[in-house]
């Protein structure tokens, strides 16, 4: 294999490769904090001394790499394992194989975008090496704060700026493949439901990024170039007026971040809910149900998710009008959300379930997914907003969509498709461990954040807000949390044992080991070069299971 | 082989190099149209803002705007050109009209900046700075690009340059446009 190669499936692989490893760096990170909220007297076990004493002293963290901790690891959550995961390793590796194309439509841009990526990736981590180290605004990186703070947030910003190019590239890449490259037969409403997840998250990457790359070329300005973009008048920092021209305006920034940032939430969940509908109508053998509504549902949420940004900023006093209008279109987006999500849930019904290991992992999404959609519509109305920003509720409820939903989402598509990449399939005890963990180390760290910030404990606090009123009687909760951190980093250890092992020594499965309908299925596995030996003809919809009379209970999309 | 690279799918009607340039310009447009709301909300909210045409010199603006102006219709005339000898002969005239955009370009900030107007002066000008040199960095890539298509326009088929050269003339005009629009707000408002 080689490594500048310009095949889908092995830009995919890179892609799927990097963000796990960036997966891992952001859970260490936090996993640092877990402690430090828990026990902040005593020194962080086994790595503390390994920070140096001007990050942590005495294996204690010092406020200033706190901040650098969670600034990066929502950065690179988000930035660099999530997204990187969902559309450039799932979204390269199978969209071709699923839509019956050799490759993707421009594949030297393709293999660009993946190089991008790492070295915007490598830009951002640079931080950590400079003199104040890394970002440490957090993953908003709002401005005055921003513009002032040490080298890491220029490192930051390049690092965006090369990332949202890398992006760019990969969403038309995706869009153009989809539109253009279907095998025949394929009809737009025959294409898989990933693949028409993958298409609208796409479009968001190409069209929200774009703002917020202008941002980061703006905020760079006032960083480098004397610039007051984002400063405003008569700005006092340590006691001294700031010596800039000022005249800027600092909620300017918010608006360009969140109209990206809203749509990256769906950016973040759409291919999740695609995985898991593959999934799902494979272990159930029963087609989707209310395939078509689901497919309305997501072009729907993908548009409406422009128009729903200012919802993050309720408390930038905005007035009542333009609260409302964010309010309405907020409640609206919900029901998208929604139809899909109880669409996944009917096509439960009446089928006889498959309990596999990404069956499980898909099944558990929905319930999780669901209370992290729930506890956001009290963040959608201005008036309990006001209460719950900026507290731990509001990072609960971002923790449930994401992580126990679409990082399950995407550890069942690693179980769904291993299989086909390696021709071998995860050990299925391993996985179940690693499921059942999970599970409850998920909820054990992000139930406890929605009680916490109920009871109004603020987020990003050092102390995790100990000399508040808030607190009293809540550090226990903080304890549960860091246990169930370690819980949790145990199981993917079992997971990367079981995906290392399984590498070389998992049993050999056949081509089509779920017996699934759709065409990724209908070649060997791993998939050949230009992925097809004869052109796939499409004959039906993706998901014909148990079709009555039939020989077997599913029908290949490719078969006369 | 990537299907529909040179020809057209029916279905969609278009080759992928259509589709993909018109994407791209998309995502253009969300750029420049986020950084031309910046400019909207920073000017409405200032309580003084100077008239462009007290601060800059017109004269150069104009000078581009001919510029542009003659390499957009070389390029659109390529779009119809037999390659490779007739997209040789349009191509080359553009990308040095568009050097030749830089050059005055570089000349007006060398005025700016040593009669003391830098980013960092006032809001305006740091707009002016950020909005012109990020067009300037797209006239840049334009010439790259006409350079790269020139370069295959031998090693091609000529159906795939004309496919090249049509994305290429799309480039062209959208820079054109901004180019327009940045000439009435930043130079003559």
């Amino acid at each position: 294999m080689r490594i500048f190669s310009t095949d889908h499936k092995v830009v995919g692989l890179q892609y799927g490769v990097t963000s796990l490893l960036f997966l891992a760096a952001g859970f260490s990170l936090i996993l640092l904090v877990r402690w430090h909220h828990a026990w902040p007297t005593t020194p962080v076990p086994l790595v503390g001394g390994l920070l140096g004493d001007a990050n942590a002293s005495g294996g204690i963290l010092l406020p200033e790499f706190y901040n650098q901790l969670g600034g990066m690891h929502g950065t690179i959550m988000v930035f660099l394992a999530v997204v990187p995961l969902a559309a450039g390793a799932f979204g390269n590796y199978l969209i071709p194989l699923m839509i019956g194309a050799p490759d993707m439509a421009f594949p030297r841009l393709n293999a660009l975008s993946y190089w991008l990526y790492l070295l915007a990736g490598l830009v951002m981590l640079t931080g950590f090496v400079l003199p104040g180290g890394a970002a440490s605004t957090g993953w908003t990186s709002y401005p005055p704060l921003a513009v002032i703070a040490t080298a890491g947030q220029t490192a930051w910003l390049l690092g965006l700026f090369v990332l949202i190019l890398s992006s760019m590239v990969g969403a038309i890449n995706t869009i153009v493949t989809i539109l253009q490259l279907r095998a025949p037969g394929l009809t737009m409403m025959r294409l898989p439901f990933f693949v028409w997840t993958q298409l609208v998250t796409a479009f968001l990457l190409l069209l929200a990024f774009p703002p917020l790359q202008a941002a980061a070329v703006l905020q760079l300005m006032d960083r480098l170039g004397g610039t007051s973009f984002f400063l405003p008048s008569g700005l006092v920092v340590s006691g001294r007026a700031l010596d800039v021209a000022g005249g800027g305006s600092p909620i300017l920034w918010q608006h360009l971040f969140w109209f990206l940032a809203h749509p990256e939430v769906y950016v973040l969940i759409l291919p999740a809910l695609g995985i898991v509908a593959e999934v799902i109508a494979n272990a159930t053998r029963k087609p989707l149900w209310g395939y078509r509504a689901m497919v309305g549902a997501t072009l729907f949420m993908g548009f409406m998710s422009f128009l729903v940004w200012a919802h993050h900023m309720f408390l930038t006093g905005m007035g009542p009008t333009m609260s409302a209008f964010f309010q309405v279109t907020t409640m609206i987006i919900s029901i998208p959300s929604v139809v899909i999500l109880s669409s996944l849930l009917l096509s439960l019904w009446g089928g006889s379930i498959r309990f596999t290991v990404p069956a499980m992992f898909a099944l558990a999404f929905l319930p999780m997914f669901g209370i992290g959609g729930l506890t956001g519509l009290p963040l959608g109305l201005a008036a309990s907003d006001i209460p719950l920003h900026d507290t731990n509720y509001v990072v609960g409820h971002f923790h449930y969509v994401v992580a126990p939903g679409t990082l399950f989402a995407l550890f069942a598509g690693i179980y769904y498709w291993f299989p086909k990449v390696t021709g071998r399939r995860l050990h299925d005890g391993l996985g179940r461990v690693h499921f059942w963990l999970s599970l409850v180390g998920m909820n054990g760290i992000f139930l406890p954040m929605l009680i916490q910030g109920l009871a109004g404990v603020n987020r990003r606090l050092y102390d995790a807000g100990r000399t508040y009123a808030a607190f009293q009687g809540l550090e226990g909760t903080f304890v549960l949390q860091a246990w169930a951190a370690g819980l949790l980093a145990v199981a993917q250890l079992v997971f990367v044992a079981n995906f290392l092992w399984s590498l070389r020594r998992g049993a050999r499965v056949s081509d089509n080991p779920w017996e699934a309908t759709t065409l990724e299925w209908q070649t060997t596995s791993p998939p050949p070069a230009e992925n097809f030996v004869t052109l796939p003809v499409v004959r039906r919809g993706p998901y014909d299971y148990s079709p009555p009379g039939g020989p077997a209970d599913f029908q290949p999309q490719g078969q006369p | 082989m990537i299907p529909y690279t040179v020809e057209r799918r029916a279905d969609t009607g278009v080759t992928n190099v259509t589709l993909g340039i018109w994407l791209f310009l998309a995502s253009e447009v969300m750029l420049f149209g986020a950084l031309f709301s910046a400019y909207a909300l920073l000017r409405t909210a200032a309580p003084a803002w100077p008239s462009g045409r007290d601060v800059l010199d017109l004269r150069f603006a104009l000078a581009n705007t001919v510029v542009l102006l003659a390499l957009g219709w070389f390029v659109w005339r390529a779009r119809t050109a037999a390659p490779p000898a007739g997209t040789r002969r349009r191509l080359w005239p553009a990308a040095a009209l568009g050097l030749a955009f830089l050059v005055v370009k570089s000349l007006e900030y060398r005025g700016e900046i040593t009669a003391g107007l830098v980013p960092a002066t006032s809001t305006f000008l740091a707009t002016y700075f950020v909005l012109t040199g990020l067009h300037a960095l797209h006239v840049a890539a334009g010439i790259v690009a006409n350079l790269w298509v020139v370069a295959g326009a031998g090693r091609v088929p000529p159906a795939m340059t004309l496919g090249r050269t049509a994305a290429l003339s799309l480039y062209w005009m959208f820079v054109d446009v901004v180019w327009i629009v940045m000439l009435v707000l930043l130079y003559l408002s």
